[in-house]
């Protein structure tokens, strides 16, 4: 290369005589943000982008405001004793869930058509020739959707905030929610992805990425229900603390019962084989990091986020081992009972539920990047290379 | 016609493409099928460092598809390539730091400019930012579209994008130009810059491939032609021999009378057009120069005598005669 000098076209120094070869899925922040800067380019300076950011906002916030008049409206009403309950929380699930089911709308129309809307405009062809890797080209298309995913979140920002000004609610309960709100729609981000890259048609990939998101969102508990005669026991043995045989308080108060050890039939729902369903749901997986501190009883939370933690932690744990059945004719408890306390179990269920979605996100970049390698040995029914 | 461009040192320049491997394109034996398609059914190719080869074919006969093969894009079901010295399929990457693609179909980034596609493309091969910028500026200017710079890419015309498509090609200097029908769309003056482009590019040392099926215009730029048909190589030649080949020219005098008669007296058999031209058959330069001497020491009025069509043209047509 030393034709610098006869004309225009002279070359470049930059371009050296040896370039060191990189792999298909080799990453340099150069390339990436190559790429995601050229895609938020391609997006940014249209202006449907502009007016559906306006609408989010307008839709979120005036969703804010219903919620927010109706819930006070509750809490005036002569049902509630105590009007000083904090309404933060309340409207804070209402708010996160609201946002979290438009990004999860928004989500996919955002990367499904990042790579065969692409191949079919005839500009990925060009990207791929240059010296950007596959991986380059799809990490940077996912930033750049994962970005416009986020201003959508951001818009939302200020009324997650008001729900906070209403009291009742951590600063890390919200940091946390957002955190996993962020992740969520990256996820989906990643699967609008890996079907761009599966599909020829852009509408393939969409309704493909809504059928992934319909199906954590609401086939997951839909199964969750369906699977519940699976998983019941009708005779499944079980060891109760009851009144003994001899004891007949069952029908008229004689005092205090003898109770005993012994082994009933029983029909008992073996949640803990199927909680998993609930767990990769992203509103569980929001609901059950966010809220209030794991102590609350399920009456006491007042607001769907610690309630869904409440359910799903309840569905994991299980049936008890033990049943204390020993009450007396008016239902009190008698002496001290031997039954181990059923303590459900408190950890968290979110990191299951993260890992899985995550896994799903990942394994979207990495069909995306497998289809993006050059030079193509097959190509797909009906698509071409440029 | 031929030698315009062709530097110094050419045939040492093909040596070195086919023997040592270090430069121009090498193709053979390249077969690559679509399933039931076979698009490229054995193609044979060499195209010369410092020269200008054209790719000539009818539409379906393969160009794009061997074009594709040759930017590391398809593999080749069988048969070899050699890029600039290097395998399209196991060194993929260093084969594309060297090659040059412009695509037929002119897809652009519309929302941005022309400046900023050229700057994107420069970030894509890796330049500097500033060496990106400057090398934009420049082939802005090289390309006639300084003054569309800033504007939006999906406002160019469609010669204006085919210009913007050859200056993103020519981002990373490279080595070797592939260029698919990279005339279509373009005014005269344009085609006119691109043949200047063209040349001065061979002339720097770099293989130029060029596919078209405006014959006419290959005529004028190209030194080698390839010709596909069916995915197949049909035959492959110097556009010097391809002039030099017996063909069909065009003698037009002030009276067609004394023509005809000086032609029959001759012995040269001709045919006459509308307008008096007299067409016949000549094998090249040479014996058009003795004709045309001759019948002007005969007192013919002799006004113009030029092939009836391209080189390319005619040896197109007569490989489409002998298939027949």
């Amino acid at each position: 290369m030393s034709t610098d000098t006869q004309t225009g076209t002279g070359a470049p120094a930059a371009v050296p005589g040896e370039i060191a070869p990189r792999g298909d899925w080799a990453l340099s922040w150069n390339g990436v943000r190559t790429v995601a800067t050229l895609e938020l380019r391609q997006r940014l300076r249209s202006t449907r982008w502009k007016i559906a950011l306006v609408v989010w906002f307008v839709v979120v916030g005036g969703i804010t405001l219903l919620t927010t008049g109706a819930v006070g409206l509750l809490s005036d009403s002569p049902g509630m004793d105590d009007p000083r309950t904090p309404l933060g929380p309340l409207v804070f699930g209402i708010v996160v869930f609201f946002v979290l089911f438009l990004g999860l709308l928004v989500a996919p129309t955002l990367s499904a058509s990042a790579i065969n809307g692409d191949r079919n405009a005839g500009t990925l062809a060009t990207l791929q020739v240059t010296l950007l890797t596959a991986a380059e080209i799809v990490v940077g298309k996912l930033l750049a959707a994962w970005a416009a995913a986020l201003a959508f979140l951001v818009a939302s920002i200020p009324f997650i905030a008001f729900a906070l000004v209403l009291g009742g609610l951590s600063v890390v309960a919200l940091l946390s929610t957002l955190g996993l709100l962020a992740i969520m729609l990256g996820v989906v981000c990643a699967v609008g992805l890996g079907f761009s890259a599966l599909t020829t048609k852009t509408s393939g990939s969409a309704v493909l990425t809504y059928l992934v998101v319909g199906g954590l969102s609401i086939v997951s508990v839909v199964l969750f229900g369906l699977t519940t005669p699976l998983v019941t026991v009708r005779d499944e043995p079980v060891r109760v603390w009851a009144p003994a045989d001899t004891y007949d308080g069952l029908v008229e108060p004689t005092g205090s019962p003898q109770c005993e050890w012994r082994t009933e039939e029983q029909w008992v729902v073996h949640t803990e084989r199927t909680w998993w369903l609930l767990a990769v749901n992203p509103f569980v997986v929001v609901a059950d990091a966010a809220g209030s501190p794991v102590d609350d009883e399920f009456m006491g939370a007042a607001d769907p986020l610690s309630g869904i933690r409440w359910a799903v932690r309840e569905a994991r744990s299980g049936p008890a081992d033990e049943v204390d059945y020993c009450f007396d004719w008016y239902g009190n408890p008698v002496g001290d009972s031997p039954v181990a306390e059923r303590v459900p179990d408190s950890s968290p269920v979110w990191p299951w539920g993260l890992g899985v979605n995550l896994l799903l996100g990942i394994g979207g970049v990495l069909v995306a990047v497998r289809r993006l390698r050059i030079p193509h040995r097959k190509l797909p029914r009906g698509t071409r290379v440029a | 016609m031929t030698s315009a461009g062709a530097p110094p040192g050419d045939s040492g320049d093909d040596r070195s493409g086919t023997v040592t491997g270090h430069g121009g394109i090498v193709v053979t034996d390249v077969h690559r099928a679509f399933g039931e398609v076979r698009a490229v059914d054995g193609v044979d190719l060499v195209a010369r460092p410092g020269a200008v080869t054209a790719l000539v074919g009818p539409n379906g006969s393969g160009k794009t598809t061997l074009l594709l093969v040759l930017a590391g894009l398809l593999v080749p079901d069988t048969g070899s390539v050699r890029i600039a010295g290097y395998d399209p399929v196991t060194e993929n990457y260093a084969a594309r730091a060297r090659t040059g693609w412009m695509p037929d179909t002119f897809g652009t980034w519309d929302s941005l400019t022309s400046r900023e596609v050229l700057t994107t493309v420069a970030a894509a091969y890796r330049l500097p930012r500033e060496l990106g910028v400057q090398r934009a500026a420049e082939l802005l200017e090289l390309v006639h579209l300084t003054e569309y710079a800033d504007t939006p890419a999906h406002v160019l015309s469609r010669g204006q994008k085919q210009r913007l498509g050859l200056a993103r090609a020519l981002v990373h200097d490279p080595d070797v130009l592939l260029l698919d029908e990279p005339a279509s769309g373009l005014d005269p003056r344009s085609r006119v810059d691109l043949r200047g482009l063209l040349r001065r590019l061979a002339a720097e040392g770099k293989t130029v491939l060029v596919s078209s099926h405006v014959l006419a215009e290959l005529d004028e730029m190209a030194d080698d032609a390839v010709f596909l048909s069916r995915g197949r190589t049909v035959a492959s030649e110097s556009v010097e021999s391809a002039s030099a080949a017996r063909r069909t020219w065009r003698v037009r005098a002030l009276d067609p009378e004394p023509l005809a008669a000086w032609l029959t007296a001759a012995g040269v058999p001709f045919t006459v057009e509308e307008d008096g031209a007299a067409l016949l058959s000549l094998d090249g330069d040479p014996s058009a120069a003795a004709l045309l001497r001759d019948a002007v020491g005969a007192g013919v009025p002799i006004a113009s005598i030029a092939p009836s069509s391209g080189a390319l043209e005619q040896a197109y047509l007569a490989l489409e005669e002998e298939r027949r």
